[in-house]
């Protein structure tokens, strides 16, 4: 959950049409209309990259008069379907995928099976990426993938696809890094086995068969790690 | 010298628009002294300079000398090279001396090559500003007859296949033929990088886009992320264009020279070696302190001032030994199972005053002040922390005071502490007041024979050293 106080505004008269403040937005808020820059209020999250990047200098931050609140609650969607999706990721439902906002990966993961369709959308829906808009991107993406979205296109260079984790290091990569503590890592988080690497990035490491994955599905629901939303 | 104190001044740092205004720095106030680093430790290395301007040409003499034995045949006439440089090494010191090296490095290459098309590249952390900042402050457009640019997390970027997948980098940092790795050794964040493979990770994170950055912090650990810069230095794309690498080397004494190789690996193993040695102690030094408070006094991030050459991110999670290996995780975002949170606290960390520090660092703060009191000096510091939205909870929680002084008495007084450790940006002496430097000389020979005889040769070990 975020707690948004501040909204990007401007002064359109100067305004080139450059496309950089659109390019940095996080959760799609800015539009160009006849080559110029349009903020879409509800939907701005606050970041104050914009304003940042404006190279004309013609933003600024303005305090909301009333704070708004971006969330997706455990009580929307199906929290099996959450689980299921984390499952698929291989990210604990409880890490703080934004630790900016503290929104934690099952919230995440409950905006993707809300029906977030990109990274833009998840941002909008949970606040995530209102802060730094970096540490939290590839978890978030992981998350879309997991759940069958395209995260290969964006317009301009918004994202780029890149959802690599630590379960999908293969085994020639490993031999060629050994003291990367691949095993050591994946024993110390994920100490019931139960993360594969994601079906898409087989070309990494060789996914396994879908009674392996069966069995693993349910070692996940009778673990004791906590499930999302409990 | 301070005229009011027995402390030394800090160096001078760069003004800059992510900051407030300037202010008095907290090693002028009388009850403030210096405990030197080679008075804790005696056989850490003399220093070639702690940052003073007055040493720049030692700086420029040593980096000459690290760069005659370099191979640049790679570099033809007509080529064109970039000089990646990154933020982090213009909070080292003041930056003075990373800015001299770089400097160094282009006239040196012009020289030996008659290459003449040699730019600069500076590589920042989110502010789009700050490159601006830094080529003035330092005056790289002069040096560089204009050929600088910065580049950031999220500038376009040039996908790269690697031993274990595609990732991003900037597009911008390899838009020249070669380029040259022009780094600094801080150690930094040690209980996210461990010391493995750290001369890499510029490779992950300064010259790389924002999603491989999150794929280095976020989705693999302390340990295995090692294997991420070393992949993307590894990979085809990057090897077609390295040429060699320019390292300024530290200690917590300061700088103590430079080190010039094409063999990256072979460098890392060499301040690895000298890591473990020297801020291994500090680290432990650090972990002998069970209770203070922390004053922040420079020009970077909170999080990554120096006190003795050791940010306060090394305070803040010295709950654990960063270099021993055995322990999976020490801060960071991927956690084991059940553990409390991803960035726990050191329970000696009393209070916090904020004297003067950039905002928006992306850092978890955020959950600082619910745990250590947290005091903004003055109005215009604290609307810098009210706006920040890296840190939208802060100020919900931290105390706003009037001067640094009321924040410190404040601070001990609920912290039920007397010892106060001032971050800012200090090599080679640790600013703090007497009851803290009493405590630091009276545990560093015990510090000194454990590391020596105990820690180091396990750490060394485990990274196969």
């Amino acid at each position: 959950m975020a707690v948004i106080r501040f909204v990007a505004e401007l002064d359109a008269g100067p305004c080139t049409g450059c496309k950089l403040c659109d390019l940095v937005c996080p959760s799609g808020a800015i539009t160009m209309v006849d080559r110029i820059a349009v903020i879409d209020d509800p939907a701005c999250i606050g970041c104050g990259r914009c304003v940042d990047r404006c190279p004309e200098d013609i933003m600024w931050m303005t305090e909301r008069a009333e704070p708004i609140v971006r969330t997706v609650s455990p009580d929307e969607v199906d929290q099996g379907e959450v689980a299921a999706l984390l499952l698929k990721a291989g990210i604990d439902a409880n890490v703080s995928v934004c630790v900016c906002t503290l929104t934690p990966a099952s919230e995440i993961a409950a905006a993707v099976v809300k029906g977030a369709r990109n990274l833009d959308e998840v941002s909008a829906m949970t606040g995530m990426r209102s802060g730094c808009g970096i540490y939290c991107v590839a978890p978030a993406m992981r998350l879309l993938e997991a759940g069958g979205r395209d995260v290969s296109t964006a317009k301009g260079h918004r994202w780029y696809p890149c959802t690599l984790a630590l379960w999908d290091v293969s085994d020639e990569a490993r031999a060629r890094y050994p003291d990367a503590f691949i095993d050591q890592d994946r024993a110390a988080f994920d100490p019931d086995g139960v993360f594969a690497p994601m079906e898409h990035l087989t070309k990494m490491a060789a996914r396994p068969s879908e009674a392996e994955l069966a069995r693993r599905a349910g070692a996940f629901s009778t673990s004791t790690r906590k499930e999302a939303g409990a | 010298m301070s005229p009011h104190s027995s402390a030394l001044l800090p160096p001078a740092f760069m003004p800059s628009d992510y900051g407030p205004a300037l202010r008095t720095h907290v090693a002028t106030l009388p009850s403030m002294t210096s405990v030197g680093v080679r008075e804790l430790f005696p056989a850490m290395p003399a220093a070639v300079t702690e940052g003073d301007p007055g040493d720049l040409d030692r700086v420029r003499a040593e980096t000459r000398a690290a760069l005659a034995d370099v191979d640049m045949g790679k570099i033809g006439v007509g080529d064109s090279v970039n000089i990646l440089a990154s933020e982090h090494g213009f909070g080292l010191m003041g930056g003075l001396p990373y800015a001299e090296m770089v400097k160094t490095i282009r006239e040196v290459v012009v020289e030996r090559t008659g290459c003449r098309d040699v730019r600069l590249r500076l590589a920042i952390y989110r502010g789009f500003k700050e490159a601006d900042e830094v080529r003035e402050h330092f005056g790289f457009d002069e040096a560089f007859d204009g050929k600088v640019k910065g580049l950031g997390p999220f500038d376009r970027g040039v996908e790269v296949d690697t031993a274990i997948g595609p990732m991003w980098l900037v597009q911008r940092a390899f838009d020249a033929d070669h380029f040259i790795h022009a780094y600094y050794d801080d150690p930094r964040e040690m209980y996210f990088n461990r010391l493995l493979y750290k001369s890499f990770k510029s490779f992950c994170m300064s010259y790389a886009r924002f999603e491989t950055r999150s794929v280095y912090h976020s989705l693999f650990g302390n340990r295995s992320g090692s294997i991420i810069p070393r992949a993307l230095f590894d990979s085809d794309f990057v090897q077609s264009k390295y040429t060699f690498s320019s390292v300024l080397r530290t200690s917590p004494a300061g700088v103590i020279g430079i080190d010039a190789t094409d063999d990256l690996y072979a460098i890392d193993r060499r301040i690895t070696a000298s890591h473990l040695a020297t801020y291994g102690r500090m680290q432990r030094l650090f972990a002998e302190i069970g209770d203070c408070v922390a004053v922040w006094d420079g020009g970077r991030w909170g999080y990554y001032l120096h006190a003795g050459g050791v940010i306060f991110g090394v305070l803040l999670t010295n709950h654990h030994d960063s270099f021993d290996l055995d322990v999976p995780v020490v801060a960071g975002f991927m956690q084991v199972p059940g553990a409390a949170v991803n960035f726990s606290r050191n329970k000696a960390l009393r209070g916090i005053v904020v004297n003067q520090a950039w905002v928006g660092a992306g850092i978890p703060y955020v959950t600082m002040p619910f745990t250590s009191p947290m005091y903004i000096v003055g109005d215009e510091q604290a609307d810098l922390w009210r706006q920040d939205p890296t840190n939208p909870l802060l100020m919900d929680r931290a105390t706003t005071v009037d001067t640094v002084e009321a924040g410190i008495e404040m601070a001990l007084a609920r912290g039920r502490t007397d010892k106060v450790m001032v971050f800012d940006g200090s090599y080679g002496h640790i600013t703090c007041n007497e009851p803290m430097a009493a405590l630091l000389r009276a545990r560093a020979p015990e510090v000194d024979r454990v590391v020596a005889h105990e820690l180091l040769p396990k750490w060394l070990a485990q990274r196969g050293l």
